[in-house]
């Protein structure tokens, strides 16, 4: 079986960013880049789908992401992902969902897979679009925010899906696109020997010239445009209340939901 | 001109209240745009949940109870979805970001070959046009966005950002045909219902969370449950918490879990580190209740409370039922 997992690079949930006020997009330039916190539990669900499948099953990492984030990529390589794909292209700058749905499937079709695995939700642009799109433009069946992959072989999946309440069985055929949630397990830590494995592992480094697309992608092809940026409203420091057993505490936070008029 | 849209998330008849908020905003934005207000209801119970529509100033509601909405996973909503979408002609189409609407959002937004805006929570309309405005980044930046020269555009908005107001002369709702042609592949075999509290937290006006600081699973229904049923809101909890297993990862509200933004957000034994921030941040009210004054929620928190959860819960729970009474 052949099994793709999607990631995407963001920058580190505890780095500064920075907007540059002229394009309106987030300085990369010195910003860490992590795997995107949902992808590593795609990773995760692909890998454990290989071991459980044994045989001739291969996990390949796809990435839409600039040259300078291969050492982020060999992290998911490390981790026990066999190869990985990079659509890496100045020209792919500035894509939206759309660009990047678009971009990405016309890559995906030539990588080819039985089961593409996606997070469910980039960590920096909050979105979950592009599982979505890429459903439409591969033509694929999907299942969405699967927990649990029960079956996956001889062209069929079955899976639980979470849903707000609980959870559904589904069915359907592949190839197939899949999202995860956290359900999945918790993802592992690559071992010495993976990351020095890792360094040994090929990257196919695709580009636009490549995919010979016949739309534009990049900022010409997005069809949303960020037209400003602001800091968000700060909040201040709280007001710190020592409370002195729990009652005292209790009529703090009483006092203050009355003060607020939330009771 | 162009026209408002609304994806109905609804189940047997049951709906969320983020459906009123999205109706009220499309009657706003329809107006703006020259155009009408529409509502799309999908599945059995369709029907039920555009008579309480009606109450809110919507000009058209398209139904169908279509069982095979409820049998094939998101195929069949979204064939009606895109067919309504585009008989109606130019619009935003508002979808509820949720888990399903995420879902649906990034799908017809495809269809449409339009751009998609996520996680808004104001939207402008500025010379015919609509901007969306929303936290992106983990929350550290204001993003505004607009479309770019089309005819539609998709936003899915952050459930509570909007109030829902009654009104409107009642609209016409309007059965749907059947999309022709049409197989689907992806079968719902059972459906397993586990546990109803997290039903709503994307939505409660209260929000009571728990992390490390409790301890144990029991705190969450002995102590977290009833606050939160005294302020008539859903119990939430940190990372920590659902990963030892505490409580199911749908409780989970941060970075890789929910993201709310209720009125009141009360953190119990819940430290605030940025992975939590990003999900509870943009609430109205946070209060903290932690036995460490040094822990980071203090940055960002309205009030913290230093002591003793265990003492304090219980009995802040019998004040405001009391204050409930007497009221």
């Amino acid at each position: 079986m052949k099994i793709v997992v999607t990631v995407k690079l963001v920058p580190d949930t505890n780095a500064a960013k920075r907007i540059d006020p002229a394009t309106k997009r987030l300085v990369r330039t010195g910003l860490e880049t992590v795997l995107n916190p949902f992808d590593e539990y795609a990773i995760e669900a692909a890998l454990q789908l290989k071991e459980k499948l044994a045989g001739d099953s291969a996990v390949t990492v796809f990435s839409m992401a600039p040259e300078s984030g291969k050492e982020t990529i060999r992290k998911a390589l490390a981790m026990g992902a066999d190869d990985a794909v990079m659509l890496s292209d100045a020209g792919l700058e500035g894509s939206d969902v759309w660009a990047t749905s678009y971009a990405m499937a016309q890559a995906l079709k030539s990588v080819g897979f039985d089961l593409l695995i996606c997070g469910g939700l980039a960590d920096d642009g909050n979105t979950g679009g592009v599982p979505g799109a890429l459903t439409e433009y591969l033509g694929v069946p999907a299942i969405t925010n699967v927990r649990k992959i029960e079956e996956a072989a001889n062209g069929k999946i079955k899976a639980q899906r979470e849903t707000d309440s609980g959870y559904q069985v589904v069915n359907g055929p592949l190839p197939a696109l899949i999202t995860v949630t956290m359900a999945v397990g918790e993802p592992r830590y690559a071992s010495l020997k993976g990351i020095m494995g890792a360094k040994k592992k090929p990257i196919k480094m695709v580009s636009l010239a490549d995919l010979g697309l016949d739309r534009a992608v990049g900022t010409d092809g997005a069809k949303t445009e960020v037209l400003d940026v602001s800091a968000p409203k700060a909040r201040q420091k709280a007001r710190v209340v020592e409370a002195a057993d729990g009652a005292a505490g209790a009529q703090a936070i009483f006092d203050f939901l009355r003060e607020r008029k939330l009771i | 001109m162009q026209h408002a849209v609304v994806f109905v998330e609804q189940k047997s008849g049951q709906t969320r209240k983020v459906t009123f908020e999205l109706a009220s905003e499309a009657r706003r934005i329809a107006d703006a745009l020259g155009g009408k207000a529409h509502a799309v209801v999908l599945g059995p119970g369709a029907g039920a949940v555009a008579e309480q529509l009606k109450s809110y100033p919507i000009d058209f509601i398209h139904i169908t109870e279509d069982p095979d909405v409820d049998k094939f996973l998101l195929d069949p909503a979204i064939d009606y979805l895109e067919a309504v979408v585009k008989s109606v002609g130019p619009s935003l189409v508002l979808v509820p970001n949720t888990m399903l609407g995420r879902d649906v959002a990034g799908r017809v937004a495809a269809r449409l070959e339009c751009g998609l805006n996520s996680d808004i929570t104001e939207i402008h309309v500025e010379s015919g046009k609509t901007i969306g405005v929303g936290p992106k980044l983990q929350g550290s930046t204001t993003v505004a966005s607009g479309f770019k020269s089309s005819d539609y555009g998709v936003v899915t908005v952050r459930p509570n950002a909007f109030d829902a107001q009654k009104g409107g002369a009642g609209a016409q709702v309007l059965n749907l045909e059947k999309p022709a042609g049409k197989t689907y592949a992806v079968e719902i075999e059972n459906e397993v219902e586990e546990a109803s509290g997290e039903l709503g937290l994307e939505e409660a006006a209260v929000v009571v969370s728990g992390g490390r600081g409790l301890g144990g699973p029991e705190p969450f229904t002995t102590l977290l449950k009833p606050l939160a049923d005294a302020l008539g809101g859903a119990v939430g909890a940190s990372r920590a918490a659902a990963d030892a297993g505490w409580v199911p990862y749908s409780l989970q509200i941060g970075q890789t879990g929910k993201v709310v933004s209720p009125q009141l957000y009360i953190a119990v034994g819940i430290s605030g580190a940025i992975q939590h921030k990003v999900g509870m941040q943009t609430a109205g009210t946070i209060i903290a209740v932690n036995r460490d004054a040094g822990v980071p929620i203090g940055e960002f928190a309205d009030l913290l409370v230093v002591g003793d959860l265990f003492q304090i819960l219980p009995q802040l729970t019998k004040m405001v039922e009391g204050a409930k009474t007497h009221a």
